[in-house]
């Protein structure tokens, strides 16, 4: 177990708790004391619900304490993305429209966190409507970079990112539309997994792209992803996109290793459609070795190029954002952020025809990937080309955004978690990402947990507090 | 490239004369952005080429 209960993971969380060595409510003391020392520094908080989470931390105990376990993350805090409704709580989506926009009922996944045992620690920064950051000009700060605060933490959960790696809570929910929940792990070595297209509800999250949105965990650990997306996956009726699966125990394979599995490496990703910052070049071929030395089979994978995903991820988002944001802008343009409505805005200008040949488009790069999945069990690529840029370099910032290989998987749906695979020479994190089939989530949590084991940066905390 | 009228006229077919009359820059920025990102995909060029997602009925609701 880790010296100081803030850089326990929720496992390790739950087994001190049954083992009597701590309880739920000494956790959320520590967490409180951690959050008032960084929440300055790191503005992860929109809302902190403190008197809410001592209530049902006093509850998870009492209830522990007579055998009473509700769930697998009984007693554990989570930090939730705010664009996700928590009952009683505003989800404000870190924007000037809906700062009084009280959620009336608990998102799907917030019931069912609950029904697992979490306790709702409050809400947390993100990019304006999911898109529009890191900004200044928003009604709350950024957050920032927890292994330097004079750096962008990736977004658009970037409060959910920050929040994790500094060991203000072990868990968050983010969202991920075009890289949303992956991009902050990246930034901020963490884990960041985007389950597949309808396994997570959506139902009670503000909607950015119909087609493209995501729920998703963001952890420590690669166990403590398996146990999230155990506690929020399944079937919603009152999701439309909500996959019939059933699927559960997603971290059933952590233990097995890698040795008859198959990896499809995409190196054209960073390699050539957009050449990678030589240091995550480095991480990634090593990532790739490690799990070859681990016993995995490598072979290359050529997928469309990152620039075409780019641009079909980019008219899908934008032509869906605006039939959602098109009253707002047109009535009360200024009360969004500049960076929102820059991005949200080119949708007015998208033609029907555009957008379906987008999503005609997508189809083909959907076959092309379910092309490449029937020569490999996972691909290894890319996430972020680059460290996080300084979050007050707004040109760097607008040039290396775009760097990434996480939107490819928006488009088709398949299961995608990013993690941390190194420290640049600045001591900011680099990142690797794993993909898998439609439903093999629990594939890509054990490839991710056989690489964590064989690396350890998990171990690795910020340099803050 | 658009010219300035043309641009005008097709933000405010969209109901955005609002934001043309107070952010001019974010709307001219935002229909290059469409332009360019549109001109990117390689639309597929057989017809029956259908788009994603299928119709499903009785699937979702």
């Amino acid at each position: 177990m880790s010296a100081a209960p803030h850089w326990l993971t929720a496992a390790e969380a739950t087994r001190a708790f049954a083992a009597r060595t701590l309880s739920p409510v000494e956790l959320l003391d520590a967490l409180l004391d951690r959050i008032a020392l960084l929440q300055p520094k790191l503005h992860a908080f929109i809302q902190l619900d403190a008197e809410a989470a001592r209530d049902a931390a006093r509850a998870a105990e009492h209830e522990i304490m007579a055998g009473r376990v509700r769930g697998p993350l009984h007693g554990v805090p989570v930090g939730v993305k705010d664009i996700i409704d928590v009952a009683g709580l505003p989800t404000t989506c870190h924007s000037r429209i809906l700062l009084d926009n009280v959620a009336g009922a608990d998102a799907a996944v917030i019931a069912r966190l609950r029904q697992a045992g979490a306790i709702v620690l409050g809400k947390l920064a993100t990019h304006e409507f999911a898109i529009g950051g890191p900004s200044f000009d928003l009604p709350f700060p950024p957050a920032r970079n927890p292994w330097n605060p004079a750096h962008h933490p990736g977004g658009s959960s970037s409060g959910s990112g920050a929040g994790v790696a500094a060991g203000m809570f072990p868990v968050a929910l983010g969202s991920d539309t075009g890289g949303s929940v992956r991009n902050p792990a990246s930034c901020c070595g963490i884990v960041g997994l985007k389950p597949t297209y309808g396994l997570v509800s959506r139902r009670g999250v503000f909607p950015l792209s119909y087609t493209l949105d995501h729920v998703g965990p963001l952890t420590r650990s690669v166990a403590d992803a398996a146990l999230m997306l155990d506690a929020i996956a399944g079937h919603d009726p009152a999701d439309p996109g909500s996959a019939p699966s059933l699927a559960r125990l997603f971290g059933r394979d952590l233990d097995r290793g890698v040795r008859d599995l198959r990896i499809g490496f995409v190196r054209h990703f960073h390699e050539t459609d957009l050449p990678a910052h030589p240091e995550t070049t480095a991480a990634l071929t090593e990532a790739a070795r490690a799990l070859q030395a681990a016993g995995a089979e490598l072979r290359d994978v050529t997928l469309p190029s990152l620039n075409e995903f780019a641009g079909v991820n980019r008219v899908i988002l934008t032509s869906e954002a605006w039939s959602i944001h098109a009253p707002w802008l047109r009535d009360r343009p200024e009360k969004y952020g500049q960076l929102a409505r820059r991005r949200l805005l080119p949708g007015a200008f998208i033609g029907a025809g555009e957008y379906v040949g987008a999503q005609r488009r997508r189809a083909q790069m959907i076959a092309a990937v379910e092309e490449a999945f029937r020569e490999v069990d996972v691909l290894l690529c890319a996430s972020s080309m680059d460290p996080a840029s300084r979050i007050d370099d707004a040109e760097e910032t607008a040039r290396t955004y775009p760097r990434q290989a996480r939107t490819p998987f928006n488009v088709t749906g398949h299961p995608a978690l990013a993690m941390m695979a190194g420290l640049s020479s600045g001591g900011l994190p680099l990142s690797v990402q794993f993909v898998g089939r439609y439903f093999a989530d629990a594939t890509v949590l054990r490839v991710a947990a056989a690489y964590e084991r064989a690396t350890g940066w998990h171990e690795r905390h910020p340099p803050i507090g | 490239m658009m010219t300035p009228d043309l641009l005008a006229a097709l933000a405010k077919a969209a109901g955005l004369d609002k934001a043309l009359a107070a952010f001019p820059e974010d709307v001219a920025a935002a229909a290059a952005q469409a332009l360019a990102t549109a001109g990117a995909i390689a639309v597929p060029k057989d017809p029956a080429a259908e788009p994603w997602p299928p119709m499903r009925p009785g699937v979702g609701l």
